[in-house]
């Protein structure tokens, strides 16, 4: 009983040296530093429920490359049937004052269809992630946000930090949709492992969970994704695999043609 | 007058072990006013309603699915000549949007209005979806451009934006209905700070405001009334008796009367409807009916017997009434209970359930605690009963020589009975069964102004939904379903009563359109099934996940069309649902997909229909109860027609009246005939009882052994009558519609009661000389 007692006051000793070695901004700036890879190959599989429980799954096959600072994305429909060979590609830039390119490939139409640019607070292809979300992938931009860290917490014998990050400006935080967000960050692998929103009223918005997390070829990957909206109760699950990093890809799959011609 | 021995020395037992009977009384009373706190006020119209009805289990349905509830509706209106498409006016739709997102009971999710909804159009290369009012302040060339994008979205003109330009509404769904009336008057407060801007008004109803706010709306005007009607009947009394004692005593009868009866709602779980507030008048009514017959009894006999000890002059007073008033108890709680198993909606089920008991409760308190107390008091002559021994009954006054008139020539009452019968007969022949909520509020009310305006300019804020189910999911993406859905549509829009309909096939044709360059003729359903599927996935690149929720749920098997309309009366919403049903029936006849008829339109539909086809049979329920207790209590079914008389003549006047001034039979209006019985029995009761009483124990003629009647039994009935229809009747000086109604309704009901009990019923008994009388 002793040892157990010795062991927590060791634990928890370690846990404040740890905490007190960081402040908010060094601790985002750590995430902002872990190498995501260049490319990556994957499959992903989208749970959708609605508030009812009825649930409508996706499953895409995605590609993602960088070109000097622009990154493009492709995703490709594989099920359910009818939306089979929808593809969407998207040019992200890194200058923010250009807006991203966006396309979408209907099958039944046969066509390129060019979508609207999308803004920062809008949801992604129907899930409760938003493209701000999607495009920094558990990073943020220092210049919008203020951090602070603001505490700590033991979840399952792994110590995480909890940031609170307030976007700067009235309208910056109209454009994402969010008056503040704690992150709760895993300093072993400086990667979040849950993040819970405040919309612009102050209510809950939403909750993040990066259910796993795994490293695949060297890279600390989230392979399995839990969004809960706790205002309209949609939730969203997203599980990835077959993800591969090393595995060349194509510079032409990111073109018009390639979302014509699908996965052949 | 010590006709019932037995009677009078089982009062006078009673008097004598006062705490023995008086103690378990109001231990009773005790126990169920301690509960009362408990009680819970359920305005709503679907109280109304069975709760597995089938219409109301569709419409709770599609609340869950869709997430769809009786909304409230904010109209910004501009009729200056400029329209609402003004930087001002758009502004100010913002504001509105902004601040009802911010009230407590509103679901900032599920605001609908300019500023919160999207544009789809198309160009050369694809299609962007574009919210409205995307920041404040609006310039000019955004205001033409949300202009020109509403001119060429079919959906919104009439929905969001008046055909006329005139109007734009902001919608809003309340997250607890319970509250509707509160924060109606909150966001109505809040409005007051709107700026304005140029020529703008604004309007605020809706289904959600309408009906939340009527009750507490009639609540309020009764709650001003109602003591005013207390403190007339308290005047009455003491015209009547002038003394303290006839004033409290009938007072303290009717609280505990009243207060055990709600007491008892509370204690089995009853709540408080709309139409309880009748139920509360009948108690008053009945209570203080068995206390002025006491009363009137009690001062003759101290008239007539001076020196009598208080507990003599008590137990005769006793003796005498004891009968009448449990024969009136007994015939007007058969009168209640025919009402109660011949409905079967619960407001009106336990109308009929707690108005017998509450009957039950005033002969209880009106035997004991009544005679009770006055045997504490010293009998002292009420100056109104000085010369009303019986000796002298004969020299009375004016209700003695109309009733000398009325026995002289009998066959007049009855000629002139016969003749307004007949031609009430006519008069009730001609009402009709409607019922619209709104029509409930005067014209000058905020919201009366509000719906008639708003409804005139848009497409309507009541809604008829029709549920789509279908077999499987993704069978919505099916062109042949969705081309059923679209004919429904058109089959609505072909009728006056509606405005405009939506479902998500028109989202579909306006995403089909800016696919293929906003070109018009792509404005339909797509052939293709996988387009139909991949226009959504295009939409929800960057749209809300539960963006359609209102229209379609997440599996694509169940679609709600809406069609909005302007005015929720019974007569209309009768010849679209008698229109909608057969065609829902042929066009989703086969086992894939079905469509039921449901919405608020068609619940209040079903209701006010089944009140038509359950009103009249309650009624006449209702009446056989009384005959036939009459008849058992008499043992003679001539007394029980007697009986029938006035309360009979009484309620067809009624009809007659609403019939003749145009007053439909809706949902306050049919507890009238309720309200006419539990008011109206007691006077023939007591008329045929007394009858019996002097014409058996005397051998003078009929017609001056009855003049009796009207000194004695007729001057109690006089101050019943006088204190209820003038108590009442103050209702009428209300200027909330319903209360005028009500207050009008129990003036004709208790003055045709009175006087057909004591004009008809002895002139029958004299022309015809029923044996029962005699026997």
């Amino acid at each position: 009983m002793n040892k157990f007692i010795a062991l927590s006051l060791t634990c928890l000793l370690t846990f404040n040296a740890q905490s007190q070695d960081w402040t908010g901004q060094e601790i985002i700036e750590n995430i902002n530093n872990r190498d995501d890879g260049q490319q990556v190959t994957r499959s992903f599989k989208i749970e959708l429920t609605d508030r009812r429980g009825i649930t409508r799954t996706e499953v895409t096959q995605g590609y993602k490359k960088y070109f000097g600072d622009q990154k493009k994305t492709v995703i490709f429909y594989k099920e359910p049937t009818n939306v089979r060979g929808t593809a969407f590609l998207t040019f992200d830039y890194a200058d923010e004052s250009k807006d991203d390119d966006q396309w979408l490939y209907l099958p039944a139409l046969r066509r390129v269809r060019r979508i609207s640019a999308s803004d920062r607070g809008d949801y992604f292809l129907g899930t409760d992630l938003t493209y701000e979300e999607i495009k920094k992938e558990g990073k943020y931009d220092l210049s919008e946000y203020n951090t602070k860290l603001i505490g700590q917490e033991n979840d399952n014998q792994q110590l995480l930090l909890k940031v609170e990050l307030t976007p700067k400006t009235k309208q910056l935080s109209e454009e994402l949709g969010y008056s503040r967000l704690i992150t709760y960050v895993d300093p072993n692998i400086w990667m979040s492992r849950k993040i819970e929103f405040w919309d612009t009223n102050g209510n809950a918005l939403k909750t993040i969970e990066n259910l796993h997390i795994t490293q695949i070829d060297g890279y600390w990957t989230v392979t399995e994704i839990a969004v809960k909206n706790h205002k309209t109760q949609h939730t969203t699950r997203m599980m990835f695999f077959d993800i591969d990093y090393k595995a060349q890809i194509r510079n032409d799959m990111f073109t018009q043609q390639q979302l014509k011609r699908g996965l052949r | 007058m010590h006709s019932n021995k037995q009677a009078f020395e089982f009062f006078s037992t009673m008097l004598s072990k006062r705490w023995i009977v008086s103690l378990p009384v109001i231990l009773v009373f005790i126990a169920l006013i301690s509960g009362i706190s408990s009680l819970q006020k359920d305005t709503s119209s679907d109280a109304f309603i069975d709760p597995l009805n089938p219409a109301l289990v569709a419409n709770k349905k599609i609340e869950e699915v869709f997430g769809l509830s009786d909304p409230l509706v904010i109209a910004i209106v501009n009729n200056t000549g400029t329209g609402i498409f003004t930087p001002d006016s758009l502004e100010l739709v913002d504001w509105v949007t902004r601040t009802l997102s911010k009230q407590r009971n509103v679901d900032p999710d599920k605001i609908i209005s300019l500023a919160t909804e999207s544009n789809i159009e198309g160009d050369s290369v694809g299609m962007n979806v574009e919210e409205f009012i995307t920041s404040t302040p609006i310039s000019n060339e955004r205001t033409s451009w949300i202009k020109h994008a509403i001119d060429h979205f079919p959906l919104y003109q009439g929905l969001l934006v008046s055909k006329d330009h005139q109007a734009t509404i902001v919608v809003a769904e309340l997250l607890d209905e319970t509250e509707s009336s509160n924060t109606y008057h909150n966001i109505k407060k809040l409005l007051d700070d709107a700026p304005l801007g140029n020529g703008n008004k604004l309007f605020i109803a809706g289904e959600g405001a309408v009906s939340g706010y009527l009750s507490t709306y009639i609540d309020n005007d009764a709650k001003k009334l109602n003591p005013l009607a207390a403190v007339i009947i308290t005047i009455i009394l003491f015209i009547c008796f002038r003394t303290l004692r006839g004033i409290i005593l009938p007072n303290l009868i009717v609280i505990l009367t009243a207060g055990s009866t709600l007491g008892a709602m509370a204690l089995f779980g009853v709540d408080f409807y709309v139409i309880t507030n009748g139920l509360v008048v009948c108690m008053i009514g009945i209570a203080v009916a068995d206390s002025v017959h006491i009363f009137s009894q009690y001062y003759t006999e101290i008239a007539s017997n001076p020196s009598a000890q208080r507990k003599q002059i008590v137990a005769n007073t006793m003796a005498n009434v004891w009968r009448p008033i449990t024969l009136t108890t007994f015939t007007t709680m058969a009168g209640f209970l025919g009402l109660a198993v011949t409905s079967d909606m619960p407001p009106v089920i336990y109308f009929g359930l707690f108005g017998a008991l509450s009957v039950f409760f005033a002969w209880l308190f009106s035997i004991t605690i009544l005679p009770i107390l006055l045997s504490c008091l010293t009998p002292k002559l009420s100056k109104r009963f000085l010369h009303k021994s019986k000796d002298t009954v004969q020299r009375s006054s004016f209700i003695t020589s109309v009733g000398k008139a009325i026995l002289k020539r009998p066959h007049v009452s009855v000629w002139i009975g016969a003749i307004l019968f007949l031609i009430s007969l006519v008069g009730a022949n001609q009402v009709t069964v409607d019922e619209e909520r709104i029509a409930n509020f005067k014209e000058t009310e905020d919201i009366f102004i509000a719906d008639k305006t708003i409804n005139s300019l848009m497409d309507g804020t009541y809604y008829l939904d029709i549920f789509i189910d279908a077999k499987d999911p993704e069978a919505l993406y099916q062109p042949e379903i969705l081309q059923k859905i679209e004919a429904t549509q058109r089959k609505l829009e072909t009728l006056p009563q509606v405005g405009g309909t939506t479902s998500i096939v028109d989202y579909i044709k306006q995403m089909n359109k800016a696919i293929n360059e906003d070109d018009e003729t792509y404005y339909r359903i797509p052939n293709n099934p996988q387009l139909v599927a991949q226009l959504f996935l295009l939409y929800f690149s960057s749209g809300d996940p539960t963006e359609f929720e209102e229209e379609i749920d997440g599996e694509r098997k169940l679609a709600l069309i809406r069609a909005n309309v302007a005015r929720n009366k019974y007569s209309n919403n009768k010849l679209l649902v008698e229109e909608m049903s057969p065609w829902l029936a042929k066009e989703f006849s086969d086992e894939n997909v079905t469509a039921t008829l449901t919405g608020r339109i068609q619940v209040d539909y079903e209701w006010i229909d089944n009140l038509a086809k359950t009103n009249t049979l309650s009624v006449v329920v209702s009446i056989l109860a009384v005959v036939i207790m009459a008849s058992l209590l008499f043992k003679s079914a001539v007394a029980g027609f007697l009986a029938f008389i006035p309360v009979g003549l009484s309620i067809l006047i009624i009809y007659a009246v609403m019939g003749i001034s145009d007053i439909w039979l809706g949902v306050g209006t049919s507890m009238f005939a309720s309200i006419a019985i539990g008011l109206g029995v007691d006077f023939a009761i007591h008329t045929i009882d007394r009858m019996k009483e002097l014409i058996a124990n005397s051998s003078k003629p009929w017609a001056e052994q009855l003049i009796v009647l009207y000194a004695t039994t007729g001057r109690a009935l006089l101050f019943n009558f006088l204190a209820i229809a003038l108590g009442f009747g103050v209702l009428m000086t209300s200027d909330v519609p319903p209360l005028i109604k009500f207050g009008s309704l129990v003036v004709i009901s208790v003055t045709t009661s009175f006087i057909a009990s004591l004009a008809i019923v002895p002139s029958l008994v004299m022309l015809f000389k029923p044996k029962f009388i005699y026997k």
